[in-house]
């Protein structure tokens, strides 16, 4: 019983620890700086669409002991589950390079050291970490030194708390001319950065990885509800910062390091290393995770030997996949492409691609064969529903508008 | 009968292909009224990244962020703004006496950006005038 309130307590610190990465860094700064707090909804409807996700990954992999990825497989054939990998390999590749330019970052803001100097170092840093790692060190290990973000709420606290004149902002957000597209972009890449399906593989996998059963559910809704949703905590507190502390001095964060601004002008010199530490933290964490993701994704659908804790010569395939998606994201680093403008990118393209990701999934969920008794409720799959046309229809429109005007 | 299910399921995507095709080009074409101009956002984001400078710059002073956080974010800035000039030039030709103001600003706070001053022995309060000037000249001309 007290190990598994030990796993309950550790499974809620890493959600909240590895919730943020560079995407919703990137989206969240943004939307707070431009728009006040005129995106506070999308973010909230993004939460509640991801404890929904990882409630049934989480229970699809505990009842039916299959991850996702098999799963697809299995029941939709091979030609069908390279589509699902298409659209997460093209989408997790520029998403990796952001979370590593991200890492790469946060060490230039403390040393003063070019970004684009410490990126190769960096991905070579997270390589000896997959490569030695264990599953619990690379789960646990960034997620826990995540909990800094918390550190944006005591920033808000810091400033006084919102300002009254700010919240109207909150339901009727300040428009300037031509900004509505500026608007939608930011809509769908948080729900692109928030419902990252790279997230369902990594918990999928992780579920096995850890042999989940049908005696988890507990563990998984307490983690999915709670560790979520105080996550999204972390997300919430930095569009505020920006949005009370940038937005009255035009600053739009559309680079990382202004995002420290909001957290220097509470703390001073804390504050902004406090803030280049989150970036470390959550970037390094996701990075870690995407890699692996991928890794499982492919190694599963093919049927290779795949997991982290197996030495790489009793997975070798799996470690090579690791190893050569890696290097993908590396070119697209070494392009030169800001962190920050590829992290918004990618949360769009990754918004575009929900709906192929995560199809499949719904369809499964209802699937006696697989989970029983524990099949999905009607609310549940109305809502996901939803959710997904929103993002697909959001991302279909703000896409090509944000290409024709080069913006982002 | 299968063969009817096939054009059947040929025809719904023929007919989502159409729908999707028709709302990019409503889309696009809406793209001049719910978008700045290029010209508008040009500015806009050079305003928007000369104020983040002037407000570093003026943090590092303050002690409210180290050297090496304001040098690493000068860097970003000078990446983010190198080349806004030919880019004004090219899309600014309705608007010349708008770009030559503009430029005329930019080339001085350019200096800045490419040799902030991080240290007391220098005039970093002579830098900061000239990034805060620069910054309004572009916001404002981004929000015409």
């Amino acid at each position: 019983m007290k190990k598994q309130w030990t796993s309950i307590a550790l499974g809620i610190v890493t959600a909240i620890g590895g919730f943020l990465d560079a995407g919703t860094i990137a989206t969240s700064g943004e939307a707070g700086a431009k728009f006040g707090l005129g995106l506070v909804w999308i973010v909230l409807v993004a939460t509640v669409a991801v404890i929904l996700l990882v409630e049934m990954v989480g229970r699809f992999t505990a009842v039916s002991k299959k991850t996702y990825a098999e799963a697809i497989r299995e029941d939709f054939g091979f030609r069908f589950y390279l589509l699902p990998l298409a659209s997460e390999v093209i989408a997790e590749s520029m998403l990796l390079a952001a979370e590593l330019g991200g890492v790469a970052i946060a060490l230039s803001l403390f040393t003063g050291i070019s970004w684009h100097i410490l990126f190769p170092f960096v991905a070579l840093f997270v390589w000896i970490i997959i490569w030695r790692g264990s599953f619990d060190l690379i789960e646990n290990g960034p997620a826990l030194l995540g909990l800094v973000t918390l550190s944006f709420l005591a920033g808000i606290v810091a400033l006084g708390g919102i300002p009254a004149q700010l919240l109207p902002t909150l339901w009727h957000p300040s428009f300037q001319q031509g900004t509505v597209a500026d608007y939608l972009y930011l809509v769908a890449a948080i729900l692109g950065s928030t419902i990252s399906p790279y997230l369902l593989y990594f918990y999928s996998s992780g579920a096995r990885e850890e042999r989940w059963t049908g005696a988890s559910l507990l563990l998984n809704r307490v983690t999915a509800i709670v560790g979520m949703g105080f996550g999204s905590m972390g997300s919430l507190a930095l569009l505020v910062l920006a949005a009370i502390v940038l937005q009255p001095l035009n600053i739009s964060a559309s680079t990382l390091g202004e995002l420290g601004i909001a957290m220097a002008k509470p703390f001073g010199i804390v504050g902004s290393l406090l803030f280049a530490s989150v970036l470390f933290a959550t970037c390094l964490g996701a990075a870690l995770e995407v890699v692996l993701a991928v890794s499982y994704n492919i190694a599963q659908g093919f049927g290779w030997e795949w997991g982290e804790n197996k030495k790489p010569a009793e997975a070798a395939r799996f470690n090579l996949v690791m190893t050569i998606f890696l290097l993908i994201a590396v070119a697209i680093g070494l392009t030169g492409i800001d962190p920050l403008q590829l992290a918004l990118f990618a949360s769009t393209i990754i918004s575009l691609f929900l709906p192929i990701s995560l199809s499949p999934f719904l369809i499964l969920m209802n699937d006696p064969q697989y989970l029983g008794k524990k099949t999905n409720r009607r609310f549940t799959n109305i809502a996901m529903v939803c959710i997904l046309v929103l993002a697909f229809l959001v991302a279909l429109i703000s896409l090509p508008l944000e290409i024709i005007t080069g913006g982002g | 009968m299968s063969y009817l299910v096939k054009r059947g399921h040929i025809e719904m995507w023929q007919k989502s292909g159409t729908c999707i095709g028709l709302l990019l080009l409503l889309c696009i074409l809406a793209g001049c009224t719910i978008t700045d101009s290029a010209f508008a956002r040009t500015t806009g984001n050079a305003g928007s990244a000369f104020a983040a400078a002037m407000t570093t710059l003026a943090y590092e002073h303050e002690g409210k962020i180290t050297s090496a956080y304001a040098a690493s974010s000068f860097a970003d800035f000078q990446s983010e703004l190198t080349g806004t000039d030919q880019t004004l030039l090219a899309q600014g030709a309705a608007n010349t006496q708008t770009v030559r103001h503009l430029l005329a600003l930019y080339t001085p706070a350019m200096q800045v950006i490419d040799a902030p001053c991080l240290s007391n022995a220098c005039d970093w309060r002579t830098q900061d005038a000239l990034l805060q000037r620069a910054s309004q000249a572009f916001l404002e001309a981004g929000n015409t």
